[in-house]
């Protein structure tokens, strides 16, 4: 297993700089020269060419892959153009809001859509099914943009209850200001989830070994959740391995319509000004809460089910 | 994205019953000292480094933080000529000596920065040379025609021989030229008095620990979020600030800053988005509380004169004529003014008696067919990726097909749109575009028109327009000590741009703010759009705003929270 562990780890190195490599291809080809923009128009050529170099612009694309390879091996991850300040500092705290936003939203995500499936399984083809299919089946459609809209149009802006955007301070403040936007992005996966845990449950609620418990005389409650539950709740580890791998990368929208101050805004406004360390950092970041995300779910598969480790 | 969040908030927001004011002003006819200002902005201060800090929004911290020798004079509510005076602060006089070359600067007793350290005439020396050297400035360029300044960014000279500090209160600048805009050019952050040993100690983390001597000294910056700027007790005016802190939340979606300051979250909303702002301007009960000013900017269609057709003036002209300024004016909701040359409103030397070219298709079709383009042309019209810009170039593209001229629109990040109209080799047609830096007319037309500012890249002068009159004339009058003679000659220079038409001159636009009806003494200035440093509160004895009786629901009180 171990080894199948270190396979797993070395690919996933490898991905991480196949896709980084790739993004720093397509920023070099970007037509852009982001020092003028940065310096303003009444920068002297020499002030444009001086920054050029500090920024190793003034090589080719091969030395300037060169320069950042080396420095990403260093622990720098260079500077921000925008800002000056270094590019670790920055998605150091961007990634805190994000991962609070990805984690509430997953919790969210699990407490709602797990039990919603759970009923609509039991109560198959009943009014709960037939709600559960239509809740589902509108989160699932509805963009995120409109349900963030809606949310804070309706629960911040029109009953106050919550702030409208930020981030808050303190511990409740912080919860406060979590709220909306964490519903905003756990709306989509709601729906995603109750149906999955749906779909694995009627499957498994027909199984031999669940017509066996209900001879013994198990309670309906220890049937569904001991014998039904457990045995369906194996592909959602894939769907969370992937969704808290995604939005640690940054959830942009959502970000964007509550302030929220994460990696999504970060990116979204480093893309807009050609900040390229910044778009590789965040990238190189994301790669890697992706592949690590994908590589707990291949141990965790690897630890559930034996079959696999050979 | 932001086109559908806007639009989404527009419609949700046009269903709400009641929008009114939710507060009134609590009566004190006295100034009340207390209270924080909070306004927001949807972008994010880069920097603090005075010497490194150049985007539009920093003034909205660098101004209340740092001070400098002269200023503008506060914006007066009503009247569009105000805040334009250049008044003494931490110099108590100065004298330009006959001919312009030398400025004699007398600093005010006692002045100390923030942390109570005197600030004495050396640390302005020390900070006009910082400008020069800093790799990363990008002011060295304003302060050439001192003497010395040349060698000093040519690496020749280690000190500005022009910057001198006989004594801790007298600094002494000599030019190699006169330059009436040098004064004004005093006024912009980087000439702040910076601490040599502050600035060293401060090492790469002066960009958030800066030692300053203005209103206001920074007690809080979270980085992407909030910046929190408390009262300085130390300024040398401190009388005239009456607030306690003000407050700029960063990167809030202009949309959502509307929503935030309708909930009382907020007590300004500036540049609303198109929904919000048709909604507030049909709002009489908010009538009192918007304000618009004309400010230093200058919007249309640049063209590079060296390239085919645009070399023609006829071609030029013609476009001029083509272009309908009201449909311009319409999709900016009424928030501009025509324009007739890069000369905002209001600015000294501005022909005011120059009309805009007015919309005559005839006219143009007749000039396009005499410079030998009967049927018209194509042409590719590049334009920064922003759904405002994209709509007016979508509104020119129809005016110059009714005359035969196919525009392609090319949309362009900000960058790639800098780097591509700034090179001589780059697009010949796109979207003209200047903020001015200061109110005198050298920061336009010798930054845009004069020769001199022609580079095959990073050009400034991106039409590439080179007229020896008009040279004659910008560097005659950049030097002239008498005001008239000098209007005169920039009046001059605007007619000869007006019918040489290097860019098709479209607009000025013009910027809106709506305030909470408590916030008492601002107006919009021209030079720093919000410098809320004069303002007070005019809110209650326990500092919370007095509810508006019988308009808006009641909300909870925003300033408890």
């Amino acid at each position: 297993m171990i080894g199948l562990a270190l396979r797993r780890t070395a690919w996933s190195v490898l991905v991480v700089w196949f896709v980084v490599t790739t993004t720093f291809l397509m920023t070099a080809a970007i037509p852009a020269d982001p020092i003028k923009a940065l310096l303003g128009p009444h920068a002297t050529p020499e002030t444009i060419i001086r920054v050029r170099a500090h920024y190793c612009l003034d090589r080719g694309i091969a030395g300037q892959y060169g320069c950042y390879v080396k420095h990403v091996l260093d622990g720098d991850l260079g500077e921000s153009y925008r800002s000056k300040r270094p590019v670790t500092a920055i998605i150091r705290d961007r990634v805190w809001p994000t991962v609070q936003l990805a984690l509430a939203a997953i919790l969210l995500q699990l407490l709602v859509g797990v039990p919603l499936g759970v009923i609509a399984a039991v109560r198959r083809n009943r009014w709960p099914d037939h709600a559960a299919n239509v809740f589902g089946l509108i989160g699932q459609s509805a963009p995120t943009f409109f349900v963030g809209t809606l949310f804070l149009y309706l629960f911040a802006y029109r009953f106050g209850w919550f702030p409208i955007g930020g981030y808050g301070d303190g511990f409740f403040g912080r919860l406060h200001h979590l709220v909306l936007p964490a519903a905003t992005l756990a709306t989509v996966g709601v729906a995603y989830y109750s149906r999955v845990v749906r779909s694995e449950m009627v499957e498994v609620l027909t199984e031999d070994y669940v017509r066996t418990a209900r001879a013994k005389g198990l309670s309906e409650r220890d049937v569904v959740v001991r014998h039904g539950l457990r045995n369906a709740l194996g592909p959602l580890v894939t769907l969370v391995g992937l969704d808290l791998g995604m939005l640690l990368g940054g959830a942009v929208v959502t970000e964007y319509i509550f302030a929220w101050p994460g990696i999504g805004r970060e990116v979204l406004q480093a893309i807009l000004e050609v900040d390229i360390p910044v778009i590789l950092g965040v990238v190189l970041v994301a790669g890697i809460a992706i592949a690590v995300a994908n590589l707990l779910v291949d141990l965790v598969y690897l630890w559930l089910d034996p079959r696999l480790r050979g | 994205m932001r086109i559908l969040v806007l639009a989404a908030l527009g419609v949700l927001a046009a269903c709400s019953p009641d929008r009114g004011p939710k507060w009134r002003p609590a009566g004190n006819v006295a100034p009340r000292d207390g209270g924080t200002l909070r306004f927001a902005t949807k972008d994010q201060v880069r920097t603090l480094d005075p010497s490194i800090e150049y985007t539009e929004i920093s003034s909205y911290v660098l101004h209340p933080l740092f001070d400098t020798l002269v200023d503008y004079s506060p914006a007066v509510r009503g009247d569009d000529h105000s805040g334009l005076e250049i008044v003494p602060h931490l110099a108590a006089t100065w004298t330009v000596a006959p001919g312009g070359l030398e400025y004699r600067f007398t600093l005010r007793d006692g002045l100390v920065y923030s942390d109570g350290t005197p600030i004495v005439a050396a640390d302005f020396v020390y900070s006009l040379e910082r400008a020069l050297t800093k790799a990363d400035s990008p002011f060295g360029a304003f302060l050439v025609d001192v003497d010395g300044a040349q060698d000093v960014l040519d690496k020749k000279a280690e000190h500005c021989r022009g910057l001198q500090a006989p004594n801790d209160h007298e600094l002494v600048i000599a030019l190699t030229k006169p330059n009436g805009a040098f004064i004004d050019i005093l006024t912009m952050s980087f000439a702040t008095p910076q601490r040599a040993d502050h600035v060293a100690k401060a090492g790469d983390q002066l960009r958030r620990e800066p030692l300053g001597e203005g209103p206001f000294v920074l007690d809080q910056w979270d980085e992407g979020r909030r910046i929190v700027m408390r009262r300085n007790p130390r300024y040398w005016d401190a009388a005239r600030v009456h607030l306690d802190a003000l407050e700029l939340y960063e990167n809030i979606p202009r949309d959502t800053q509307f929503l935030m300051f309708e909930r009382g979250e907020l007590d300004s909303a500036e540049r609303l988005s198109a929904p919000d702002y048709l909604w507030v301007m049909q709002q009489q009960a908010w009538a009192p509380y918007v304000q618009h000013r004309a400010v230093m900017n200058a919007y249309g269609s640049r063209m590079n004169v060296r390239k085919k057709p645009f070399d023609d003036r006829r071609v030029r002209q013609a476009l001029n004529y083509a272009v309908n300024k009201d449909h311009s004016l319409k999709l900016l909701n009424g928030a501009a003014v025509a324009s007739h040359g890069i000369l905002p409103p209001g600015l000294f030397g501005r022909d005011d008696s120059i009309a805009p070219y007015p919309h005559d298709p005839a006219k143009a079709r007749a000039l396009l067919a005499e410079a030998g383009y009967p049927d018209g042309f194509d042409t590719e019209y590049v334009v920064m990726n922003d759904d405002e810009a994209e709509r007016l170039a979508s509104s020119l593209q129809g005016d110059l097909a009714e005359v035969g001229v196919r525009v392609h629109i090319q949309l362009m990040s900000f960058s790639a749109y800098v780097t591509a109209v700034g090179s001589v080799d780059g697009p010949p047609f796109s979207k003209g575009t200047w903020i001015g830096d200061y109110p005198d007319p050298t920061n336009f037309l010798d930054a845009r028109f004069h020769s001199r500012m022609i580079a095959n890249e990073n050009s400034n002068n991106d039409s590439f327009y080179a007229n020896p009159e008009l040279d004659a004339l910008l560097d005659a009058a950049r030097g002239e000590p008498d005001a008239a003679k000098r209007a005169a000659m920039y009046h001059r220079a605007e007619r000869i741009l007006y019918d040489d038409a290097p860019w098709i001159w479209e607009y000025h636009q013009l910027v809106t703010e709506v305030v909470q009806p408590y916030v008492q003494n601002y107006s919009l200035h021209p030079i720093w759009l919000r410098d809320y440093t004069y303002a007070w509160l005019d809110v209650g004895p326990d500092g919370h705003p007095v509810p508006a009786s019988g308009g808006g629901r009641a909300l909870p009180d925003p300033r408890g929270k």
